[in-house]
């Protein structure tokens, strides 16, 4: 398993996102706020504000792509959407935090 | 640079702030509308949205934060990208580096002279407000009559000081062997122009200008250390010039050797006298606040006042204040801004070749490109990424251009001739040229990479795959054809350059002096008053030499000549015909005086009369002997031998010489015109003034060196204080075409040069077309082509390269080789001759390099080019 050098929950917020953009395509920033919260019942709350910055790393890194558009409300809102280099990064993500959540809980198992 | 975009953006805050500000700011309107939506009062629905939201600012911090360091981070990758490609094809990287180096070698070379000659600034303190000043007819080179600069001195405003200064030579003895030094004669006021102090000791003063109290002299440190062994004690000791004492008063600084490589420096005084004609440069430090402009218009009010002068008209001459570089920078000015134009041309050359390769990797690149496009990459991107690895060639190219310059500056410095590079201790590498090659490096880089870019990454590329391409290859293909025509356009224009200078150089080489160079070993002289002040002393000494010259072993026989050609001072002047004819207006001849043997040992043709006799002495009648020209001008049809002609103004009877000999003119100077000369027998001359300055000429029976040894013996025997200055008559006359032949062999390796990059240029096109068309050349052979068709219609293609580069480089050649007119001899800057020859040397070299890719043409096995791909 690969070792974890990054900010776990920086990790966890990225996958989250990349998971929410990969299944509902493009989205403003607070759709996708709406859409962690509502598919984690609200268990999963984000600090709003800190999501943006995600957003940013992730447009330079190439896993996202931005664009104006206008809104449900006819306002200009910043969207967002996967990469073909995102979604290869989400497959990893994701596969790690499978083999993590796993570890932790053959670990709270048998320990 | 794509990255360098990036590095604005650093800067360009308030663009991406703005669209942050906005996007955070529709985050929080759509909470608080959701949030009134769902029934909350205004207040808790604003609380709510801004609690959930936290800390607005860190967010908009830290997402600005992310843009900037990844920008950074961008141009790193794209840095490591460009490397591992270009690790990736090293034999692509090698060919374009190589290539480049030799365009920016050449460049860094020209450039460090071009620095350190034209732009360095003068060693003086604030050189900016050094002015040369001068009022002088066209002719009359830059400077002021004497009488000019008093009365300008007394006017003067715009300038602080001025002084007056002319180069002068002189002979120190006892102080190691005697040597012929190089001097100035300066005004007291000569030092603090220039603002230069002695190292030690004082300048002069101004009461050590007049005459009685001016046996003072300034050394240069390289004459205290090399001839007075650094004596710490020199000031107040007397050294001998020209057989008188000076006493030493001072020691300049290291480096200081103004006005031209002086060595010492005498007081000048600038007499009023009515008879005083003398002109000298004059220099001049402006005050802080006049101006160039301002001292210019002070000087010309002032020449609409001067007194007419005997001996020029005042209407043809004209004003002028020039930066003092000027007069130390010289005519090498141009040279080196022809040379820099030269290897300018080379360097497009090596980019029209870089270009190539770039274009012809791009179509090898095309699926590369594809897929990156196909992830997402925008064009900007991938433009940028080709950008950056342009310009990291381009700084390879530069890094090894700058170690071929390394080489190449002392190789061109050794081609130029003799004291033809003024300030050449200022020449080297410095952080200026270093600068210049990095900023040519960076512009090259995207010079030669941006339309390959632009093609590799142009909108047809997405869809190559499924247009197999056949459009996008024509327009590569036209690309590619226009940087060939280019190139040997370019190349055509240095080397018609080249050409015409070769052929002038040949030209001069040619020329008939009217005497022979070879096996002619000559020793000049300057006879110091103190030591000689009367005609019979110079006149003795001289039949001494003469005697024990022509003993000498090896010796055919010896001359002597008061001003020898090739050389260039000489006296010249008018003189008056007997029975009152009039001399034609402005006729001057060369007037030297020479021994009877003069002539024998030149090889000057002797056309009519008897030559000169030891017995054409002081005590017999005067004679002279005149030139072809004054015979054909003062006596066309008649005989000229026993007419009489004077020198002096008031003739005394004995002053009418008689003509007895005729012979051939003689050029002064190579390049020159031939001069009407009347020679009189040196044993006749009544004036030390003309005799003190003498050239022994000997002709050789083997090598002229082999009697130098034995020269400088006789010359030591008959008076040990003389300096020996000896050189071949065949080195003078190289001297005198040295420039021309530096010119003509700088520009000839700049276009060997540029003719071989043009080669390998044409070569690569047709290789790549040829590999390209692979599949068609094999069709063709299949349909029963013949191996000669398929090489003809190659061939056609590089013929028809070929001559539009001709046309085009010939229609550039005609206008810019007028820049050469000026070092042209003999030869027009339109020379047809050597256009045509030009032209056919072109047109063969670029067909001998596309019959290459032909003969392999040929060898294209139809059924294996028809599998290919």
């Amino acid at each position: 398993m690969r070792t974890h050098t990054n900010d776990r929950l920086k990790g966890t917020l990225d996958l989250l996102v990349l998971k929410t953009l990969a299944s509902k395509g493009r989205m403003h920033g607070y759709a996708i706020t709406l859409r962690i919260e509502e598919i984690s019942e609200s268990v999963l709350r984000l600090e709003e504000g800190s999501l943006y910055p995600a957003l940013h790393r992730m447009t330079q890194a190439g896993w996202l792509r931005s664009e104006w558009g206008v809104s449900e409300s006819n306002r200009r809102a910043r969207y967002y959407s996967i990469t073909p280099t995102g979604r290869k990064q989400l497959e990893e993500e994701t596969q790690d935090w499978v083999q993590l959540t796993e570890a932790v809980g053959r670990v709270l198992r048998l320990a | 640079m794509g990255w360098m975009n990036r590095l604005s953006n650093l800067f360009r805050r308030d663009k991406v702030g703005e669209e942050l500000e906005e996007e955070l700011q529709f985050h929080l309107d759509a909470r608080l509308r959701d949030n009134l939506n769902a029934g909350m009062n205004e207040a808790a629905a604003r609380h709510d949205a801004t609690r959930r939201f936290g800390n607005a600012t860190l967010a908009k911090e830290r997402a600005h934060e992310v843009n900037i360091v990844m920008s950074i981070e961008t141009i790193g990758r794209d840095l490591r990208y460009a490397l591992r490609s270009l690790r990736k094809s090293p034999g692509f990287t090698v060919v374009a580096i190589l290539t480049l180096a030799l365009g920016f070698g050449a460049n860094i070379a020209v450039f460090t002279v071009v620095n350190g000659v034209l732009f360095r600034p003068l060693p003086f303190p604030d050189p900016g407000r050094l002015f040369l000043i001068s009022y002088q007819s066209k002719e009359g080179g830059l400077g002021l009559f004497d009488r000019d600069y008093l009365e300008y001195q007394r006017h003067v405003q715009a300038f602080e000081q001025i002084a007056t200064f002319n180069q002068d030579s002189a002979t120190l003895t006892g102080a190691g062997e005697a040597a012929r030094l190089p001097t100035a004669d300066v005004t007291s006021s000569f030092f603090s122009v220039l603002e230069v102090n002695p190292a030690m000791g004082r300048a002069f003063l101004p009461a050590e200008e007049k005459h009685g109290s001016n046996r003072v002299v300034l050394l240069s440190d390289k004459i205290w250390r090399n001839r007075f062994g650094a004596d710490a004690s020199i000031l107040g000791k007397a050294i001998t010039l020209d057989g008188i004492a000076y006493s030493v008063i001072g020691v300049m600084p290291a480096g200081f050797a103004f006005a031209h490589e002086a060595e010492l420096w005498l007081p000048l005084e600038v007499g009023g006298d009515p008879g005083n004609f003398t002109t000298r440069a004059v220099v001049g430090r402006l005050k802080p606040q006049a101006s160039q402009q301002q001292a210019l218009a002070e000087l010309e009010a002032l020449a609409k006042h001067l007194p007419p002068l005997p001996v020029a008209n005042r209407e043809d001459m004209f004003a002028e204040v020039l930066p003092m570089k000027d007069l130390v920078v010289g005519k090498i000015r141009q040279s080196l801004l022809i040379f820099m134009g030269a290897v300018g041309f080379v360097l497009l050359i090596a980019c029209a070749n870089v270009a190539n390769l770039l274009l012809m990797r791009g179509t090898s690149r095309q699926r590369e490109i594809a897929v990156r496009n196909a992830l997402g990459a925008s064009r900007g991107r991938v433009i940028r990424q080709l950008l950056t690895e342009s310009t990291l060639l381009s700084l390879g190219g530069v890094a090894a251009g700058v170690l071929l310059a390394l080489l190449g500056v002392p190789a061109l410095l050794a081609l130029a001739p003799a004291a033809g590079v003024p300030r050449i201790e200022e020449i080297h590498i410095d952080g200026w040229v270093l600068g210049f090659a990095l900023l040519l490096g960076a512009f090259t880089g995207i010079l030669f990479g941006l339309a390959p870019a632009l093609q590799a990454t142009g909108n047809r590329v997405r869809t190559f795959l499924a247009l197999s391409g056949p459009t996008l290859t024509a327009r590569r293909a036209t690309l590619r054809s226009t940087l060939v025509v280019s190139e040997i356009a370019l190349a055509l224009v240095l080397l018609t350059g080249a050409g015409l200078m070769l052929k002038s150089f040949m030209r001069m080489r040619a020329v008939d002096p009217g005497f022979r160079t070879e096996k002619i070993l000559t020793m000049t002289v300057d006879l110091p008053d103190a030591s000689y002040p009367t005609v019979t002393a110079i006149q003795a000494f001289d039949s001494s030499i003469l005697t024990k010259l022509s003993n000498l072993p090896g010796v055919v026989a010896a001359g002597a000549v008061n001003f020898m050609p090739l050389q260039p001072v000489l006296i010249s002047g008018d003189f008056t015909l007997d029975g009152g004819r009039k001399l034609p207006r402005d006729y001057n001849v060369a007037k030297p005086d020479v021994s009877p043997d003069y002539f024998r040992v030149m090889g000057i043709r002797f056309l009519k009369g008897r030559g000169f006799t030891d017995q054409d002495n002081s005590s017999a009648p005067g004679v002279v002997i005149i030139s072809q020209s004054v015979a054909r001008t003062l006596w066309a049809g008649q005989d000229p031998i026993g007419q009489r002609i004077t020198m002096e103004d008031e003739p005394k009877p004995k002053d009418w010489l008689t003509i007895i000999g005729i012979v051939d003119d003689v050029r002064q100077r190579l390049t020159g015109r031939p001069l009407p000369a009347i020679y009189q027998p040196y044993q006749q001359v009544t004036r030390p003034f003309f005799l003190s300055h003498m050239s022994f000429v000997v002709r050789t029976a083997e090598q002229p060196q082999s009697v130098a040894t034995g020269m400088r013996g006789v010359l030591h025997d008959v008076d040990k204080y003389q300096p020996v200055s000896i050189a071949a008559l065949t080195d003078l006359a190289g001297a005198s075409t040295a420039e021309t032949w530096f010119q003509a062999r700088l520009i000839s390796t700049f276009s060997i040069l540029a003719l071989f990059l043009a080669a390998i240029g044409i070569y690569g096109v047709l290789a790549y077309a040829v590999t390209e068309r692979t599949r068609e050349i094999g069709i063709r052979m299949a349909l029963g082509a013949k191996k000669s068709d398929i090489t003809r219609m190659l061939l056609k293609r590089t013929l028809a390269l070929v001559l539009a580069g001709v046309a085009l480089g010939s229609c550039g050649a005609m206008v810019l080789t007028r820049v050469l007119a000026k070092f042209l001899f003999e030869v027009k800057p339109n020379d047809p001759a050597t256009f045509l020859s030009v032209a056919a040397i072109l047109a063969a070299t670029g067909i001998i390099a596309g019959m290459l890719p032909a003969q392999r043409a040929t060898k294209v096995d139809p059924v294996a080019a028809l599998r290919w791909e």
